[in-house]
């Protein structure tokens, strides 16, 4: 590639590997894979490492070597657009968003500086604006972050300031311990964001949640007070609108209450279930969010966007900026030619940053509001159908009698063990059975649904169906899901 | 369940030609055209007029493919190009062709890289390169994470120290904990300043050590403000050395720096986001001697070796520091009753739950050109940047800030009409407005893209950068008669 330089204008190469790959993308069908090919060809990770040779060498290869290495890259991960992906709490890609996402890619900048970005900068606080509002912060700010577990360090963050505003030049060395609250369904980067934030991990206060998974607000009351008898500060209550395995939304409004009465920041984790505020339906679940001080939503998550399109917003405009800022003079000169309010770049912690916004914005254009509210609708009903359906199958039985948001946490008992006595012992064997029906799913690629125990609620492993929007789930897709587990899990004990 | 025009799922009667058009669009005009000499490297309108000329508020209704390819055109049109030869504005650029088939392959696979389950095929790929740029730094048993941006990669770093001297600070937080100090150089990124604020270390916390006439840290002055600073009750933990400063391009001493933590047992952590790529060239890695005695290593390949964004990763001289410092075992997602090796697992080691394939495109460049393709890329900037400076000394118009030790080239240019009045009193402060207006002209001309600043006292000068290997000798020389071109009337 050295000799480019000369012939710049001539891309032979470039033009030749680009359109290859698309086409080689467009035959192994990873866009629009057939029903009956596989969610994945699942190896075990030593024979896969024999079969794709992944070390750097020291010399190039031929382009046809590069695209027999991108096949095999292709063929062996996982196919996320399948629609019997139900794995996680993503699914499969909405097609303007990956077109979004390409052209961002092809033009590779930086969304610091409108120097560097102008459509972009433009592009985001145009999504940032409407998405504030439909939030209820007409007057607020937010930013694109790498993931939600960063959204939610966000929030934390803006708290502390507001708490302790020394604490960004000071730190927080000799001074009595902050104390957050979330619930104990609540995501672990709340966790992890305490322990990075200086705060400590165990003064993440884990407030019990009811029978379906929500924080109950009592309990809120009692651990703040205890806190606060123990000589601690309570700064922080991160509420979840979603919880990532049964889905629940923790009550806004009561938790708002008790945050404005202790001065508490209100941060509403709704990195999953926020796409409902979206869907007329559907957004009463989120009622109370304009309470909030801090909000975090994933589009890539049950929208589609491609990873990663992450949200963090904010009531108070400026804050950000306040709390974050460096004024690096090497980036953000205040004596540019343009108005500088739009190098938005300072209030991130990040330095560079991706353009996250775009895949976004583009999806929007193409569908529309309504577009979306008919996708996120239409995902609701396939979850309530499938409910419904496994409601009345022998050997399924659900977690919890009422779901929300797309969630349906159920056991899969095999015919062996029905009408047995449900002591512990039975239990323990039951525990065995998701993840061997896992095994059996994923060698036979024909669906990969998660599973995990809940230690908390002290339930056993237990499957975990989620869908997301894309592909637009079928009753037939519901179907398939079930029969598949009944089907593998039939021998089983 | 619904019609199928809002349907999501790819459809080739009803997306395949629109798909088609897009990619035929960006090939064409972003990648092709936009990064062609002939071409502005950007179309400049300011930000009201921008807003203007684009329809960018989210609206009810669906727009049409046709009216969807418009839009898309826009984006193109009015983005600057920063794989333009002439961009050379900032410490990143290029549209790489491997790196973005990588980049394209990731995207339309969409994994999520927490787990083998998910990501089998990028989470055996990140253990390879991360072994292999283990092995380059000095890390034999080493171990590593792809950050979004250096930025987190340092503040991982400075959590990683933290959590090393200091285990209880996880569980309880700082308020009990000794005031953490630690050492950069005033040349640092800013972003240590940032994270040390974002850990609740403080920003004043972050002990700024006096760098000589060339931008170097001075291990001199290290050591006596750890000494200081351990002398009024502080807590020194670390010591940020940086291979590649981001205006100067200075490499910070690291041998002496080495022995200065070796002494007093700091974490010895080197943000080479900028410098590191240079590991690559066997003429040039000589300045990275003492990197091995590191304790961690920040590395962005999407700099100088011309990833796409983002790719940066953080190197680790102690593998069973980082899942001790960040795990925290979530039950729905690192089950460890599952049918494989989960020691294959990586995603507890991160901070991030969810976390985008960084490693493909990078992968991809490195099958594609070898460990040879990236020396030639990195030897081919080298020789651009001598070439340079050569050659503006050469003209009466440049004068350079001080002697370049890597490919930055910090340069003011003096126009006509200040040629001779350095004596002058008000010459600093007329000097200080020229690159601004010059870079106004530029500009609004979309004929080039290079950055000024500040320094401390000195009075805003261009900072020559590059790292796209396609640039030549006579981009070189155009850089050059543009800037006298722009200047002259000044």
């Amino acid at each position: 590639m050295a000799d480019q330089g000369r012939n710049g204008e001539k891309c032979g190469p470039r033009a030749i590997i680009l359109a290859r790959l698309l086409r080689l993308l467009c035959e192994e069908g990873i866009l629009e894979p057939s029903r009956k090919s596989p969610v994945v060809r699942f190896q075990h990770p030593d024979k896969l490492q024999e079969i794709l040779s992944l070390e750097p060498e020291a010399q190039g290869v031929h382009m046809n070597e590069i695209l027999h290495l991108c096949h095999d890259i292709v063929k062996y991960s996982v196919q996320t657009c399948h629609p019997h992906f139900k794995n996680q709490l993503y699914g499969g890609i909405d097609p303007y968003g990956l077109a979004g996402a390409w052209l961002a890619e092809a033009l590779n900048t930086n969304i610091h500086t409108y120097e560097v970005a102008p459509v972009f900068v433009l592009v985001e606080c145009a999504v940032l604006r409407h998405v504030l509002n439909i939030a209820g912060f007409p007057n607020g700010d937010g930013i694109f972050a790498p993931g939600g577990s960063m959204s939610n360090m966000y929030g934390m963050v803006l708290a502390r300031y507001k708490a302790v505003p020394d604490s960004k030049m000071k730190g927080l060395s000799g001074l009595p311990p902050l104390v957050a609250f979330t619930s104990e369904d609540g995501h672990y980067s709340v966790k992890k964001a305490a322990h990075w934030l200086g705060i400590g991990t165990e003064n993440v206060v884990a407030v019990k949640t009811d029978s379906h998974g929500r924080m109950m607000p009592s309990r809120l009351t009692c651990c703040i007070q205890q806190a606060i008898a123990e000589g601690k500060k309570p700064f922080f209550v991160s509420a979840t609108a979603g919880t990532t395995v049964l889905g629940a939304f923790d009550p806004l409004e009561q938790i708002a209450d008790i945050c404005h009465q202790y001065g508490l920041w209100l941060h509403v984790d709704a990195c999953w279930g926020g796409t409902l505020m979206l869907s007329k339906k559907h957004c009463h679940c989120l009622k109370g969010l304009e309470r909030a001080d801090s909000v975090a939503w994933n589009p890539h998550k049950m929208l589609g966007a491609p990873l990663q399109c992450a949200l963090f917003l904010t009531k108070e405009k400026g804050l950000m900026h306040h709390c974050n800022s460096a004024s690096a003079s090497y980036l953000f000169q205040q004596d540019k030619f343009y108005d500088v309010s739009f190098d938005t770049g300072d209030k991130s912690v990040q330095c560079g940053r991706k353009v996250d916004a775009f895949k976004l914005w583009l999806m929007w254009k193409a569908h529309g509001s309504n577009g979306f509210e008919s996708l996120i609708n239409n995902a609701m009903d396939a979850s309530r159908y499938f409910k419904e359906a496994i409601q009345v199958q022998p050997g399924f039985r659900l977690v919890l009698d009422e779901f929300e948001c797309t969630n349906v946490c159920f056991w899969f008992i095999p015919p062996s063990l029905r009408g047995q006595e449900e002591n512990d012992e039975w239990w323990n064997k039951i525990h065995t059975v998701a993840p061997k029906i896992k095994e059996r799913l994923i060698l036979s690629g024909t669906l990969m649904i998660g599973y995990q125990p809940l230690p908390h609620k002290g339930l056993r492993n237990f499957f975990r169906f989620v869908t997301s929007c894309h592909p637009p789930p079928t009753y037939a897709d519901m179907d398939h899901v079930w029969q598949e587990i009944e089907r593998l899990g039939a021998d089983l004990w | 369940m619904g019609e199928d025009w809002f349907c999501s799922v790819p459809n080739e009667a009803l997306h395949g030609e629109f798909l088609h058009d897009v990619m035929e669009l960006v090939l064409k005009e972003a990648v092709f055209a936009g990064t062609q000499r002939k071409n502005p490297v950007v179309r400049w309108h300011d930000p009201d007029h921008l807003c203007d000329l684009l329809n960018l508020t989210p609206a009810e209704k669906p727009a049409t493919h046709a009216e969807l390819l418009r839009v898309i055109h826009d984006t193109i049109t009015f983005s600057v190009k920063t794989g333009h030869p002439y961009f050379i504005n900032q410490l990143f650029s290029s549209v790489d062709p491997y790196g973005l088939a990588g980049q394209w392959v990731t995207d339309a696979l969409n994994p999520s890289v927490y787990t083998y389950e998910v990501a089998p095929v990028f989470t055996l790929m990140e253990a390879a390169v991360l072994e292999e740029m283990c092995h380059m730094v000095g890390f034999p048993f080493g171990d590593g994470l792809f950050c979004p941006g250096g930025s987190f990669a340092n503040g991982t770093a400075i959590n990683l120290a933290r959590f090393k001297y200091f285990p209880d600070i996880k569980r309880d937080g700082l308020g009990c904990a000794p005031k953490l100090v630690l050492f950069a150089s005033e040349d640092c990124h800013y972003s240590v300043q940032k994270m040390a604020a974002l850990l609740g270390l403080g920003e004043q916390n972050v002990c700024l050590v006096q760098t000589d006439k060339a931008g170097r840290m001075d291990p001199l002055h290290l050591e006596s403000q750890v000494q200081r600073i351990t002398a009024i009750g502080g807590a020194p933990f670390m010591v940020v050395a940086t291979a590649g400063t981001t205006v100067l391009g200075a490499f910070d001493p690291l041998p002496a720096i080495a022995d200065v933590c070796t002494k007093y047992k700091l974490w010895f952590h080197v943000d080479a986001a900028w410098g590191g790529g240079i590991l690559f060239s066997p003429m040039h890695r000589h300045k990275l001697t003492g990197l091995d005695r590191a304790d961690s290593v920040v590395w962005n390949p999407h700099k100088l070796l011309a990833a796409p964004q983002q790719c940066s990763v953080l190197l680790v001289r102690h593998p069973e520091i980082i899942k001790a410092c960040h795990a925290c075992n979530a039950t729905y997602l690192f089950q460890k009753d599952k049918f494989y090796d989960v020691s294959f697992d990586s995603g507890d080691k991160y901070l991030q739950c969810g976390r985008k394939a960084d490693v493909f495109k990078f992968w991809l460049m490195w099958k594609a050109k070898g460990s040879l393709g990236f020396e030639h890329h990195v030897n081919a900037l080298m020789d651009c940047a001598s070439y340079i400076k050569t050659a503006l000394q050469q003209r009466p118009h440049f004068k350079l800030v001080l002697e370049p030790e890597f490919i930055n080239v910090c340069f003011w240019y003096v126009p006509p009409s200040l040629q001779g009045l350095q004596e002058q009193p008000d010459f600093n402060e007329k000097l200080h407005k020229v690159a601004p207006h010059m870079k106004e002209l530029m500009m609004r001309k979309g004929t080039m893209m290079i950055s000024y600043q500040p320094l401390q006292n000195l009075p805003n000068f261009f900072r020559f950068v590059v790292q796209n290997s396609g640039v030549t000798h006579q981009d070189v020389d155009y850089f050059l008669d543009e800037l006298d071109h722009l200047g002259a009337d000044l």
